[in-house]
């Protein structure tokens, strides 16, 4: 190792080195992010949610009211976990938390769906979790009209009509859904595969604003890192290129697990795939520079850079699409790296859109990285002549 | 009980004196309320825009076309004469759906066939999915009931048979708490919970972390006292985010006030405890801020809240129970936003109480541990 000499491999080195021997460095830049991503990957690990508990109230006790409650219990989304005997009660075991909706069947259901009188299944459920909310919707609303159909084949049917005319009169404009990119709707393809990169954003940035900050604090410091590198770009890419490889292999881990053991599908290109984590790492990297630049003492450096990041998954639009957002959440959602990167990566993954429609979105990362570049420039600039003045 | 006024003091005047303390528990917390809502403030996501691909042009595939379009959650944004050309649209994020309708759709409806249409939606963002598949199956099956019923109705059967022989048994959803599917009544009650959490985590982690001169008390007094003047603090915060904040943002509130407050003090004390367990632990304020600042996101999802928690393993829902906004999001979502009592909510008020006993009792058992090492010295 030619700690001796200075230049760019010099600080390099030193990086490595601190890396090795600060515990609290290296804990903070592989530890808390592996630790928090393989929590987050055993969170969605199921990625689909199955047997919700719903609560059943029959007024009826029918053989139709019955097969119905069966219906329903046989959904995949959906068990029948509670037989209420009143709305009462029904209302208390959905405040309870130990149902997620309550279908209620009313008296004399048979009689009257036989009788052609309509009688109204009605089913509660709530919204105000709103995943498990539709997901139990999701399974009434299949189960109903399942049963309802094959009543209405035999009200056909005992009107005289004709078995087959009456089956395809049933419904008369069947909709075929297909769920493009995530036909199984996986939790962990949509929702997963798109927090590991939110929260290694805030792990980066955060990360970058401390090691860069240790050595710019003072203008002593400074100093020192300047003349190591034996000029300041050198020093600087020194600086933070051992992190840039550490960040890397970190969302690589991710992504073996994500690709390999969950079973994401990898349908884009993957050369796009690696240029765009690696601008998007640069860029969050940078990010975290220009706050330990301009912000004294470090701590302030990094609590920005938290109150920034944190918050930043809901701006990139993958629970709550960008579309519906107010002007100033799109605006902002604009200049996070993240947002640009998650664009790439889904059409680079999932959903293996053609290789140009993400040339724009890493254009704009790598353009990140230019600006970014630029105003540290500027601020070392403007540091050295005051530097120079004070001097 | 001096002790405990004075450490109650010296801590509640620290919370205002030492800046970076106060930047969180504040000023931060203040942020918080303004900059987090931002994205879901319009509540619902209306006029996705999708493409039609309409084989045959004729009233009827039109009139499906028209009835989407006037639905408030679709938009028909695009018409395309074949479906490569609408996939590149999708692709290109233009679109995110094609309604796909085919050859002799008419023909097959005026002929008393079954006329099957195709919808492929976007499931890369499934709050689009959700949007498009419900609203165009919704047109499409009551399009289908009024041709059934009038082709019945035509065919001699007395209308109101022809009605239930179309719909013998309706299906009525009802949403309770969030009637509108808004994503900000759904997402923001839950959401206040962790931000309260996270700022006085780290808040108390840095108060405990940077320098003091500590109130002449022992170890038992300054534990009770540094907790109490969190609590005083809290006694502000939480009003505010819970109950004045829901309503600047107009989401619905049922529970009362005082419910509310009973659920958040143990949920506070827990917080509080667990900020001076955080603190011994590591040591140094910077530390304190570092090691917590990618939490939030990871916490959000393991309270069980936005992603249930019947779906992971076991393991995992037992160790988020340790976690105090695993409970608090629990039982104040479901006092402040569904009106749930006191004893619907017993299971997280125990659990939260018996992490403030449980971490209250370390954060003692470390404050003497670490005077002892201190006077023997």
């Amino acid at each position: 190792m030619p700690a001796h000499r200075r230049g760019f491999w010099c600080v390099f080195w030193r990086e490595l080195g601190w890396l090795r021997r600060r515990r609290l460095l290296a804990g903070l830049a592989v530890f808390v992010p592996l630790t928090l991503l393989a929590l987050l990957t055993a969170i969605f690990s199921a990625g689909i949610a199955t047997r919700l508990p719903i609560g059943v109230l029959d007024l009826d006790g029918s053989p139709l009211s019955r097969s119905l409650i069966r219906m329903v219990d046989a959904a995949p989304d959906t068990e029948v976990a509670l037989r209420v005997s009143d709305l009462g009660d029904g209302r208390n075991a959905i405040l309870s938390g130990r149902i997620h909706g309550l279908l209620m069947l009313p008296r004399h259901i048979e009689r009257d769906v036989q009788a052609g009188r309509r009688p109204e299944v009605v089913f509660f459920y709530n919204t105000q979790t709103m995943t498990t909310g539709n997901l139990v919707l999701r399974a009434v609303n299949a189960a109903v009209p399942a049963a309802a159909a094959g009543l209405r084949l035999s009200l056909r049917t005992a009107q005289g009509q004709d078995t087959d005319l009456a089956q395809a009169a049933l419904s008369p404009i069947p909709v075929q859904v297909h769920a493009l990119f995530n036909p199984t709707l996986n939790y962990a393809h949509f929702l997963l595969a798109a927090l590991l990169p939110a929260v290694l954003q805030v792990v980066v940035v955060t990360v970058t604003a401390y090691s860069v900050g240790l050595d710019v604090e003072t203008p002593h410091r400074l100093h020192i890192l300047h003349r190591l590198g034996g000029g300041l770009w050198p020093a600087l890419a020194g600086k933070v290129l051992p992190y840039t490889f550490l960040f890397l292999m970190v969302l690589g881990l991710s992504d073996w697990v994500l690709f390999g053991w969950l079973g994401l599908p990898l349908r884009g290109n993957g050369a796009l795939l690696l240029a765009g984590s690696l601008l998007f790492i640069l860029a969050g990297q940078l990010i975290g520079m220009l706050l330990a630049l301009v912000l004294r003492p470090m701590a302030s450096a990094v609590s920005i850079g938290t109150l920034l990041m944190a918050p930043a998954f809901g701006f990139m639009g993958v629970g709550f699409p960008r579309m519906g957002m107010n002007g100033f959440a799109q605006g902002w959602g604009m200049g996070l790296p993240g947002t640009w990167y998650l664009l790439a990566r889904i059409d680079q993954t999932i959903r293996g859109a053609p290789a140009a429609l993400s040339l724009k979105p890493l254009l704009i990362l790598a353009a990140f990285v230019v600006a970014l570049s630029g105003l540290i420039a500027w601020r070392l600039e403007a540091m050295r002549a005051r530097r120079r003045r004070t001097a | 009980m001096k002790a405990v006024y004075r450490a109650f003091l010296h801590e509640f005047g620290r919370i205002f004196t030492v800046r970076p303390a106060f930047a969180v528990l504040v000023v931060a917390a203040a942020i918080y309320a303004a900059y987090y809502p931002q994205p879901y403030v319009n509540e619902a996501l209306r006029r996705v825009p999708i493409a039609v691909v309409d084989s045959e042009d004729t009233t009827a595939s039109r009139e499906l076309a028209r009835r989407v379009d006037a639905t408030a959650d679709v938009a028909v944004a695009l018409l395309f004469p074949d479906m490569a050309s609408a996939e590149r649209a999708v692709f290109a994020r233009d679109v995110h759906g094609i309604l796909f309708i085919p050859k002799d759709f008419e023909r097959s409806l005026l002929h008393g066939r079954g006329s099957p249409v195709a919808l492929y939606a976007d499931a890369s963002y499934f709050l689009v999915y959700q949007r498009i598949s419900l609203a165009v199956t919704a047109v499409a099956w009551t399009m289908g009931v009024e041709i059934e019923t009038a082709r019945l109705i035509g065919a001699g059967i007395d209308p109101v048979l022809a009605a239930a022989a179309s719909d013998p048994l309706p299906l009525t959803a009802v949403p309770l708490f969030n009637p509108q599917s808004g994503y900000a009544t759904y997402l923001l009650p839950a959401a206040f919970v962790l931000i309260l959490q996270q700022t006085l985590l780290i808040g108390v982690g840095l108060l405990s972390t940077l320098p003091d001169r500590p109130a002449a008390a022992g170890a038992a007094a300054t534990v009770l006292g540094k907790l109490l003047a969190y609590t005083a603090l809290e006694a502000l915060v939480i009003p505010a985010y819970l109950v004045i904040l829901p309503a600047l943002y107009g989401l619905p509130r049922l529970g009362s006030l005082m419910t509310i407050l009973i659920m958040a003090l143990p949920f506070v004390l827990a917080v509080g405890a667990l900020g001076l367990l955080l603190a011994a632990l590591f040591r140094n304020a910077l530390t304190v801020q570092l090691a917590m600042a990618a939490l939030g996101l990871p916490l959000f999802f393991l309270a069980g809240f936005s992603w249930p928690a019947e779906a992971m393993p076991q393991t995992v829902q037992m160790l988020s129970l340790l976690i105090p906004s695993t409970s608090a999001i629990d039982g104040l979502v479901r006092i402040a936003q569904m009106g749930a009592s006191l004893s619907q909510v017993a299971r997280p008020l125990l659990t939260l109480s018996g992490l403030a006993v449980l971490y209250a009792a370390a954060a003692l058992a470390l404050e003497s541990r670490r005077r002892g090492t201190r006077t023997g010295r």
